[in-house]
């Protein structure tokens, strides 16, 4: 049966609303390993030594465990305290909607992501950055123009500014909102110094 | 997902933002072994497209002991993970990076190097890198880690899985021994002339080691 439609995150904020009732220790400690168990037997997930597989059966039955996985179980809202279902049309409807090319960046600087399928002799892009390690705040224009004039480096993902101002960042408070703004100035500032300033954060 | 999080992604949805949906499975946690954890990461991956309207997503399963991306359980559940939803959809993938040594130390290099590896033969599109010592200690990070992610990630493109998995084993083997003891490393004020912003030269030689190193263990890398 075909899905009416793709489900959006206003869709999924009222399912979580209208959703069964679960205790968030019984997700964590039941829900999720009862059911990621009976997925491994039901599709029959067993990993052989490789990291990288090479069985192009056990690949697909674990795309079919994992979907099976979504579909039986749902995802969980802890702050509303309720499980959201999802069908497998839908799943397939989503994928559908997902973009399969995206452009990162501008001008010169504008780089392509497309589907490498498998291990495509094209180069994954590379974003560099201390991928939300603390920062301080004398060194973070330099750092961050360090990673911005790495030639096989793509786009920037900041790290996190310790202070501003010598006030601490700290989460919920105003300078988490300051410091992460003065973060976006001056990682446009270290492109602009690395003569990058197209580059997508 | 929280209503925090919903709030936000309501937020850029309706801006019309390119989203990046970020989500890490613990390896030896709820989900449990490296088996059940890559069918949970392939479960949420597909949740962040379908349900929380991601564009792209970034995943990096973490280690619940070492709280790293680059052991072997860890590196085996994002390659699986990354090949059933490759081999099953167009949807873009990207992995980050959180190495256990920190910067200017070759374990650190080569941690990178092993993870960029996986996620180019794994099929990935986006590699996103590095925070060094486990991204919790201010100022240990550096561009070097960067260069390697990418450098690998070029030497690894194309290759013969088989083989690149015969590389692998070989290259997790050599620093997986050490993380009782893993090197601190140095921060970027250390290992960087902040001034010229270029690494110093004892940074260079400790790269310079590990590409040689790579060359031993059979990665043509430049």
């Amino acid at each position: 049966m075909a899905a009416p439609r793709p489900v959006s995150i206003f869709e999924a904020y009222d399912r979580f609303n209208r959703g069964k009732k679960v205790r968030e220790d019984t997700w964590d400690y039941v829900t999720i390993p009862t059911n990621a168990l009976a997925m491994k037997d039901r599709y029959d997930i067993r990993f052989d030594k490789g990291i990288i597989p090479e069985d192009e059966g056990l690949i697909d039955r674990l795309f079919l465990a994992g979907m099976d996985m979504l579909v039986t179980t749902g995802f969980y809202c802890p702050d509303i305290g309720r499980t959201m279902e999802i069908t497998e049309e839908e799943v397939y409807e989503g994928i559908k909607k997902a973009p399969t090319r995206l452009k990162l960046g501008k001008g010169k600087d504008k780089v392509k992501m497309k589907p490498r399928r498998g291990n495509a002799p094209s180069k994954p892009v590379v974003e560099g950055g201390p991928t939300g390690a603390p920062v301080s705040e004398d060194i973070f224009l330099p750092m961050m123009q360090g990673y911005a004039q790495e030639a096989t480096v793509d786009t920037l993902v900041s790290g996190v500014l310790s202070t501003l101002d010598g006030h601490p960042s700290t989460t919920n408070t105003p300078y988490e909102i300051m410091a992460t703004m003065a973060e976006i100035r001056l990682v446009r500032e270290a492109m602009a110094r690395a003569n990058r300033p197209g580059m997508c954060i | 997902m929280d209503l925090t999080g919903l709030n936000m992604l309501a937020g850029w949805v309706a801006s019309g933002d390119i989203i990046m949906i970020e989500q890490m499975p613990i390896f030896g946690g709820y989900c449990g072994g490296v088996e059940e954890t890559a069918i949970c990461d392939v479960a949420t991956t597909l949740a962040s497209f379908v349900m929380f309207n991601a564009d792209t997503h970034l995943g990096g399963p973490i280690h619940i002991r070492w709280g790293i991306t680059t052991s072997r359980e860890t590196l085996q559940i994002a390659a699986h993970t990354a090949a059933a939803v490759d081999a099953n959809t167009d949807l873009l993938l990207g992995n980050q990076y959180y190495t256990l040594s920190g910067p200017c130390t070759e374990m650190c290099l080569l941690e990178t190097a092993a993870q960029a590896i996986t996620d180019t033969a794994s099929g990935r599109e986006l590699i996103s890198g590095s925070a060094s010592s486990k991204g919790v200690v201010r100022d240990k990070t550096s561009p070097m880690e960067a260069r390697m992610m990418g450098e690998a990630a070029i030497a690894t493109m194309g290759r013969d899985i088989h083989e690149v998995n015969t590389l692998l084993d070989r290259l997790v083997s050599s620093y997986e021994k050490d993380f009782s003891r893993a090197p601190a490393g140095k921060t970027f004020q250390e290992c960087y002339d902040v001034q010229n912003i270029t690494p110093t030269k004892e940074h260079m030689a400790v790269y310079d080691g590990a590409v040689s190193r790579l060359r031993r263990l059979g990665l043509e890398i430049a």
